[in-house]
């Protein structure tokens, strides 16, 4: 303020930069502090302090921080400030730009406030005020200023018209004219809506302008998406006008770096616009004028800037690793293709050069250097297949036969030359070193002589090394090779080295990752959808498809039966064998693979076994039928059984994790092939917990009355249970009184004599 | 009021030269531009961005646009992956170091990671940005001076694909803040050394935008009078595009694209 000169303007600033920061730390301190920096910001201060003010106004009245209720209490004291700032500064642009933000956080508060609070005319004409000083100043004001005015005309706009109610809830951004009531005192619906368009007219004729002001272009594209989005009313308004404004006009003045920016600017910013309102409502009205427009839009921005696109990367690839390759193309093309109108040139193979040769060099054909650089090896295999195929499905086979025919006589020519090298050796009885000279020990002269140095007479080795190059080049270079088995370079059959000798741990250790290899496509597999698969009943086959069913049918045979008659051989070794399964101290080598892909498979239903409870019935009628096969055939006696074993472990497996809701529990106990005492005896421990009795005594209710040959089996074991557990007694006994009666009593008489008789022990031990 | 003046403009003579070396530089204080780099993971080409300017004294955030960090792994197919905003640069260094020091090492990570790590806590996400809201918890972070009201005069991408992203969400978030922000793309190709080439890049251009600025911020008074004429005089505002002009012709091999957007 003019009245406190005293402290030194720099100082002043560096407290309210403090007060500031305290203020973002704390958002309970903003109102505090807004209302406190008020006085100091006024228009009567310096410029520094208004400019901080209006600034920090603009902050505060948009900070996301604050709830609805603080801002409107904040707002309404600022109003007053925020007009005075507005009306006194007449040019400072950052002032005016800054208290115009604030505006247009405040105009939507204020609205609403205004709406609930009718009483309260002074804000409503403070704002309106406001309202109208900006739109005054709209035009003819500095560049910043009128962005800062577009946006504010965005808001009131916002404000005025009716929403959709698809916007966000926040910042003030849902509060629409569809909030004022139709009596209300002080403000009128209509008229709004009436001022509201308006204000869209103004703001959109920018556009209609064809105007090529990027910023104030820009700046109206990247606010209207959300009136397109969430007022209905302004979407066609705007939609039209935005697509009869052509960003690219300037196209037509010079190509200043400036009025490139700004084109580009224009044309990607109108764009952008377009794409966005296409993908948040891809069943727009006028989708497909707005797709027509943005690919027109992309085409004349490729006529325009594609030109100096191209140029620079010609100059890129100039500077690339060849030098000049638009030279070396042009030299390329008119040695091979002396006329555009000569389809079948003849093709020249060119003789080797004398001296050693590369491979590479013996299966060019072409004389272009830049394609003699190109190493094919960069190229992905898959492409230089297609690439071969295609190339071969279109050649001329007479080509192919003469480009054939040059290699072998390449390769008969360096064949000879190696044979009369060879003989020279023999004859002279002494290698021919090339090359590696040691300088200090050269004899004088041989510098000159390199000139003259004839590299054909020291061809052996060279040649030695094509050849062996040539054995282990990958078959692709080879075919000219197979073509002609006459074109033998003189060499001998070759064998593969005999593969190693396993040894059982590498045996057992292979098969495990062979096993977990054979469960690594479950991962992908999609389950097929239940709704299309037809049931081909009997008939189906049981892999035909690939698909995870069909997957898990090949596991659980790969695990039962792969091995199948090979068992009993190594279990009539002596002491081999131990039938614990998954644990086995040394596996026999033939099952190592089985009880591998068991061990997964176990693994792999116990992951999500409520879901996989199928896979494990499938895979314990794979071990049962295999089982009755090894009983079945006379000469397997001792090989291992092995559907007990597993069917004990899944249910051990299940058991662990099992509640009440598990009703899978019945099924699979209902579908597995086959019963044992044993089985059903570990439903037992199930009783010890109040919450799973109820579970496994309905199971074996289930298999009483819907597993006839299993029945006194279950039946069995209720009553064992019975004995076993107080508290499942009631339930128990329900079910024996039906299935078996007079059993129970029979118990209870027999109990009662063993007590009676003292002998207690046992009794207590029974209970226990 | 004109005595006060003095302080502010003396500081006006704001180095703008490319020949700008990169290392730290002296604080010449005065009015800063507030910037924001982006690009697809908050990894390389923003983090180095990030890093420059922070040197070179301007407060400055950075983000990513994809939708996960993503790391080149031992091969194409197999890439690192990370969720932004809960992974720390810190982790992802100390994981890839445990995985195979030797390929991170080779191929730049760790390098690049030991030096974010040092930057910020970990990488962001534009799209969870929540505009507006105070960073006033982020101290260690470098360029964190200036940047505790938590937006961007200036917000820099690296990647067409990445300008587009923020666009269509600053369209999405229907600008609740009524702030004018410069959106300018930088094409930068992801790897180390375009990378730094960008940062310097993004140094020069911060550069030329921030004495533009500051020249506007300098006219007070007598001088703003005949403001509107001349391209001296114009706003920061309108000389943006003439600045990115400018500063194209001097980086040719740097495509770039800007537009004016709302926060």
């Amino acid at each position: 303020m003019a009245s406190t000169p005293a402290v030194p303007i720099s100082e002043q600033l560096q407290q309210l930069q403090a007060a500031r920061k305290l203020a973002l730390e704390n958002s309970a301190y903003y109102d505090r502090i807004v209302k406190g920096v008020l006085p100091v910001i006024g228009p009567a201060s310096s410029i520094e302090l208004k400019r901080w003010g209006a600034e920090f106004l603009a902050e505060s009245l948009a900070t996301p921080v604050l709830s609805m209720r603080d801002k409107e209490s904040l707002t309404l004291a600022v109003l007053d400030t925020l007009k005075s700032l507005l009306e006194s500064e007449q040019d400072d642009a950052i002032v005016l730009k800054a208290s115009i933000a604030a505006a247009a956080s405040a105009y939507p508060v204020v609205l609403r406030w205004i709406i609930h609070n009718s009483y309260h005319t002074d804000a409503w004409e403070q704002i309106s005020a406001i309202k109208s000083r900006i739109l005054r100043i709209w035009d003819g004001a500095p560049a910043p200023v009128r962005l800062s005015c577009i946006k504010f005309a965005q808001r009131v706009v916002l404000a005025q018209t009716t929403s959709n109610g698809q916007e966000a809830k926040y910042g003030g951004l849902d509060i629409s004219l569809g909030m004022v009531p139709a009596n209300h005192p002080l403000l009128d619906p209509r008229l709004m809506e009436a001022e509201a368009t308006g204000l869209l007219d103004r703001m959109l004729g920018v556009l209609q302008d064809n105007s090529s002001d990027a910023l104030l272009v820009d700046a109206t594209l990247n606010c209207l998406s959300i009136l397109i989005r969430t007022r209905p009313s302004t979407s066609n308004r705007i939609i039209n006008c935005v697509l009869n404004f052509n960003p690219l006009k300037l196209a037509n003045s010079p190509m200043t770096p400036k009025n490139k920016v700004l084109m580009k600017s224009m044309e990607k910013t109108t764009r952008m616009l377009m794409i966005n309102i296409l993908k948040r409502d891809p069943n727009n009205q006028h989708g497909g004028r707005i797709q027509q427009y943005v690919e027109r839009l992309m085409r004349s921005r490729a006529e325009i800037f594609d030109e100096a696109g191209r140029k620079r990367q010609l100059a890129d690839q100039a500077a690339a690793q060849y030098g000049d390759l638009k030279r070396q193309k042009m030299e390329g093309a008119a040695a091979a293709a002396p006329g555009p109108a000569a389809p079948a040139q003849p093709v020249v193979i060119p003789p080797l050069a004398p001296g050693p040769q590369t491979l590479a060099a013996v299966f060019t054909l072409t004389n272009n250097r830049g394609l003699q650089a190109f190493d094919a090896t960069n190229i992905p295999a898959n492409l230089v297949a297609k690439i071969v195929a295609r190339t071969l499905n279109t050649l001329d086979q007479s080509v192919l036969d003469f480009a054939v025919n040059g290699i072998r006589s390449r390769l008969h020519t360096l064949q000879s030359a190696a044979v009369a090298a060879a003989a020279q050796y023999a004859a002279q009885g002494a290698p021919v070193q090339p090359g590696a000279i040691n300088p200090a020990t050269a004899p004088l002269g041989v510098d000159e002589d390199d000139d003259d140095y004839e590299p054909n007479l020291d061809a052996a080795e060279d040649t030695e090394q094509i050849l062996n190059k040539l054995d282990n080049a990958p078959p692709e270079t080879a075919l000219d090779e197979y073509a002609d088995p006459n074109a033998a370079l003189g060499l001998g059959p070759f064998n593969l080295p005999p593969p190693p000798l396993i040894d059982a741990d590498i045996a057992s250790k292979l098969s495990s990752v062979a096993a977990s290899r054979v469960f690594a496509p479950l991962s992908s597999l999609t389950a097929d959808v239940p709704g299309k698969k037809p049931k081909a009943g009997i008939n189906r086959l049981a892999a035909s498809s690939y698909d995870r069913d069909a997957w898990l049918t090949v596991v659980t045979r790969l695990a039962t039966r792969s091995t199948f008659g090979l068992e009993q051989e190594e279990q009539q070794q002596p002491a081999v064998k131990t039938e614990d399964g998954g644990a086995v101290s040394r596996p026999p080598l033939a099952s190592t693979f089985n009880n591998a892909t068991r061990e997964l498979l176990y693994t792999y239903v116990l992951e999500d076994w409520r879901r996989r409870i199928e896979v494990a019935v499938a895979w314990l009628c794979e071990e049962w039928y295999n089982d009755q096969l090894t009983k079945r055939s006379g000469n397997l006696k001792n090989a291992p059984l092995h559907y007990e074993y597993w069917a004990l472990r899944l249910l051990d497996g299940f058991m662990t994790f099992i509640t009440a809701q598990d009703k899978v529990l019945t099924r699979f106990l209902a579908e597995i092939p086959e019963l044992s005492r044993e089985l059903l005896g570990k439903l037992k421990t199930l009783c010890g917990d109040p919450n799973t009795l109820g579970l496994a005594m309905t199971s074996l209710l289930y298999l009483v009355m819907m597993r006839p040959p299993v029945r006194e089996m279950a039946l069995d074991t209720v009553g064992g249970i019975w004995i076993e557990y107080e508290e499942a007694r009631p339930l128990a006994a329900k079910y024996l009184s039906k299935w078996r009666p007079g059993w129970v009593e029979q118990q209870l008489q027999l109990q009662a004599a063993q007590v009676a008789a003292g002998v207690g022990g046992n009794g207590a031990a029974l209970v226990a | 009021m004109d005595t006060a003046n003095g302080n502010a403009t003396s500081a006006s003579a704001a180095p703008a030269a490319p020949a700008q070396q990169n290392g730290h530089r002296e604080d010449p204080g005065g009015f800063k531009l507030k910037f924001c780099t982006v690009c697809a993971s908050n990894q390389n080409r923003s983090m180095e961005g990030h890093l420059r300017l922070a040197l070179a004294n301007y407060p400055v955030i950075s983000f990513g646009t994809g939708s996960l960090v993503r790391l080149p792994g031992p091969s194409i197919t197999q890439p690192n992956v990370y969720k932004f905003n809960e992974t720390s640069y810190d982790s992802i260094y100390r994981e890839l170091e445990a995985k195979d020091p030797r390929l991170y090492r080779a191929n730049g990570l760790l390098n690049m990671l030991g030096r974010n790590r040092n930057i910020k806590w970990g990488p962001e996400r534009w799209q969870d940005w929540q505009i507006g809201m105070p960073r006033v918890k982020k101290e260690t972070d470098k360029g964190f001076e200036g940047m505790e009201g938590g937006v961007a005069d200036i917000v820099i991408t690296c990647e067409e694909r990445c300008w587009d992203a923020v666009i269509d969400d600053l369209l999405n978030r229907g600008s609740p803040l009524n702030r004018a922000v410069h959106v300018i793309n930088i094409d930068i190709k992801d790897n180390h050394e375009e990378a730094s080439v960008g940062g310097r890049a993004m140094v020069d251009l911060a550069d030329s935008l921030n004495k533009v600025a500051r020249e506007e911020r300098d006219r007070v008074g007598a001088a703003a009078f005949d403001s509107g004429s001349g391209a001296g005089r114009a706003s920061f505002d309108e000389r943006v595009p003439e600045v990115i002009g400018e500063w194209q012709e001097r980086w040719p091999n740097l495509p770039a694209t800007w537009t004016l957007a709302w926060f």
